[in-house]
């Protein structure tokens, strides 16, 4: 056996080559995506913290300069108010927006009629381009606008829903929250549905209230979906520029000025690249924590069930 | 359908709703449900009508919904701030670029990673997917400066080859190419049929509902993507239509647009995505549970 083995073993030569025969299709066609993720998406990974050492200008070249652009991060007062206002934008997010999608998705799915319209109706907003809703909104928050009207009707004061610094940024959220909510919601319903109507029975059977089948059928059973949800909505949230830029700018007075919006202003209005660079690579190592911890609270919180 | 009950109970059972609380308590439901509809169309209807209004008309207090007279002529008059024409050309362009390079090199890949003999599959597999834990904007900045060092910028170029650099989309196609039999290969390989024509002629149009919904996915992307097309493209007559719509529309350079015709143009640019949703809303609710997945 062993001898017959030996026999058949062909030099390493013959063998890279068979192998080579072997494996040819394969990796031709896996070829040019290795090669577009090494150019396009990891070599720029990388480089961040190449870029992030140096002083970018595009007419003298690049210069070592350390640690330096970090320092003036750190030495920035805005660095921390912009710091302030993301965790302000995504506790916000999470108080307003996180559980709405979940809300509405159980009470779709208690209808009795209408249930693919609502389904269709709360999706609606999704479609909307981004560049149409922000002119949407800005209308919608006028200061004469159908908002500050609605509010009449109750006898209250009209809001300043763009210019007032301790409103502003609420104002973006309930946007967002308008804009994004109707996909998570299908997602919730999807689960909601999927549970099996006989835990319900069983339960009425034995005496649960509607509440009590919500908190101890419903809930559990959608709860890996909370937790991935949570994921999802805390990393995209803390990457936020697009709506503060178009909305307010990051006014009034850098109130709505998030991490994001200072690294794209540092790039592309100051052109202090190095920094924005510097300000990526600092955000990267946090998300990349904050998501190591939450998928280690996700296993855990798998492990109990 | 009395006798489906057992079937169509939900939390709420029809025993249940011979309780009059209970009975209240759905009809407040269905009351708030009605609420957040309206909030969902209420904006689109604002937008709908105010491109319909007069000058004077859009900017009366209280606003109405409904215009007073319906005017006609704001659509015409979008046509002297925006070439809609040119720039909806140009998001095609880079629409049409993008799916070509993205369907091409990432069904090749999946296809081999998924049906192919090739050495360090895992590791592969890896090198792929590991960049879906990386947020992207942390790499934005480098990333511009790559394409720059590349001599990209200002061209459609640098949307095009990057669109093939998507994780998510190979891990969609690949699981698709998974649930093909390998039989089906092995079969048309003993007929004589190259990988090519494996890959072109039965791998690529098995999998068309799946490809459907990465070009939905794809078509939404492009046509929202108002800020980085912006920073990429540096001539104005190239910029596709939600870049040009924010630096002269929303940005505030050209002051003169009035409100009515800015409704028209935010109308306008609603029309494709609506008119997608209303024929392909199948493969995008599809999509949408495809995304949570990706977490």
């Amino acid at each position: 056996m062993k001898t017959q083995l030996a026999a058949q073993k062909p030099t390493s030569g013959t063998r890279f080559l068979k192998h080579s025969r072997l494996y040819f299709w394969g990796l031709l066609f896996l070829i040019p995506e290795i090669v577009i993720f090494c150019v396009f998406l990891w070599k720029p990974i990388i480089m961040g913290i190449y870029y992030s050492l140096h002083d970018i200008n595009f007419i003298r070249g690049n210069t070592f300069v350390g640690l330096q652009n970090y320092r003036d991060i750190i030495q920035d007062e805005a660095f921390f108010t912009a710091i302030g206002n993301t965790l302000w934008f995504v506790f916000l997010g999470l108080v307003m927006g996180y559980w709405v999608p979940a809300v509405a998705a159980t009470a779709i799915s208690e209808l009795r009629k209408f249930k693919a319209t609502a389904r269709l109706v709360v999706y609606l907003p999704n479609i909307v381009p981004a560049v149409a809703l922000y002119g949407m909104w800005r209308w919608l928050y006028e200061p004469i606008g159908p908002l500050n009207d609605f509010l009449t009707i109750f006898q209250l004061p009209p809001v300043e829903w763009l210019t007032d610094k301790s409103v502003a940024m609420f104002s973006i959220v309930l946007m967002n929250t308008w804009h994004y909510f109707g996909s998570t919601a299908l997602i919730y319903l999807a689960a909601v549905m999927n549970i099996p109507k006989d835990l319900y029975e069983a339960a009425e059977m034995d005496g649960a209230g509607i509440w009590q089948r919500i908190k101890y059928i419903t809930l559990p059973s959608i709860r890996h979906i909370f937790l991935l949800m949570l994921i999802m909505q805390l990393i995209a949230n803390s990457q936020a520029y697009e709506p503060q830029l178009a909305m307010t700018g990051g006014g009034p007075n850098e109130a709505t000025t998030t991490y994001m919006l200072m690294v794209v202003d540092g790039a592309f209005k100051q052109f202090a690249f190095g920094k924005a660079s510097a300000m990526g690579v600092l955000l990267f190592v946090s998300l990349t924590l904050l998501s190591i911890l939450l998928y280690a609270l996700q296993r855990k919180g798998g492990d109990e069930s | 359908m009395k006798g489906d009950s057992h079937q169509e109970r939900g939390i709420i059972s029809f025993h249940d709703f011979r309780r009059r609380r209970v009975k209240i308590g759905y009809g407040v439901m269905v009351v708030m449900l009605l609420a957040v509809a309206w909030t969902m169309i209420y904006p689109f209807l604002v937008t709908i009508f105010n491109a319909f209004k007069t000058k004077t008309d859009i900017y009366t207090f209280p606003p109405s919904l409904l215009p007073k007279d319906w005017v006609w002529t704001n659509f015409g008059e979008v046509l002297k701030y925006v070439d809609l024409g040119r720039h909806m050309t140009n998001t095609f362009l880079i629409f049409a670029g993008n799916m070509l390079f993205a369907v091409l090199f990432i069904g090749l890949a999946a296809f081999s990673l998924s049906h192919l003999k090739i050495p360090f599959r895992k590791g592969f597999t890896l090198f792929f997917m590991c960049t879906l834990m990386i947020p992207s904007a942390t790499y934005m900045i480098p990333n511009y400066l790559n394409l720059q060092s590349l001599g990209l910028l200002n061209s459609y170029w640098a949307f095009w080859l990057p669109a093939a650099a998507n994780a998510f989309w190979i891990l969609l196609l690949k699981s698709f190419f998974d649930g093909i039999h390998k039989e089906l290969f092995e079969a048309a390989r003993m007929d004589g049929a190259s990988e090519i024509r494996c890959f072109l002629q039965i791998a690529f149009p098995l999998s068309l509902p799946i490809i459907a919904t990465i070009l939905i996915f794809g078509f939404t992307q492009t046509w929202n993507e108002w800020y980085w097309a912006g920073v990429v493209i540096t001539s104005p007559e190239k910029y596709p239509i939600a870049s040009v719509i924010y630096k002269y529309v929303l940005s505030g350079e050209t002051n003169n647009i009035q409100e009515n015709v800015k409704f028209a143009i935010l109308t306008i640019v609603m029309i494709p995505p609506l008119m997608i949703f209303a024929f392909l809303q199948k493969y995008i609710i599809r999509g949408v549970n495809l995304s949570s997945v990706k977490g």
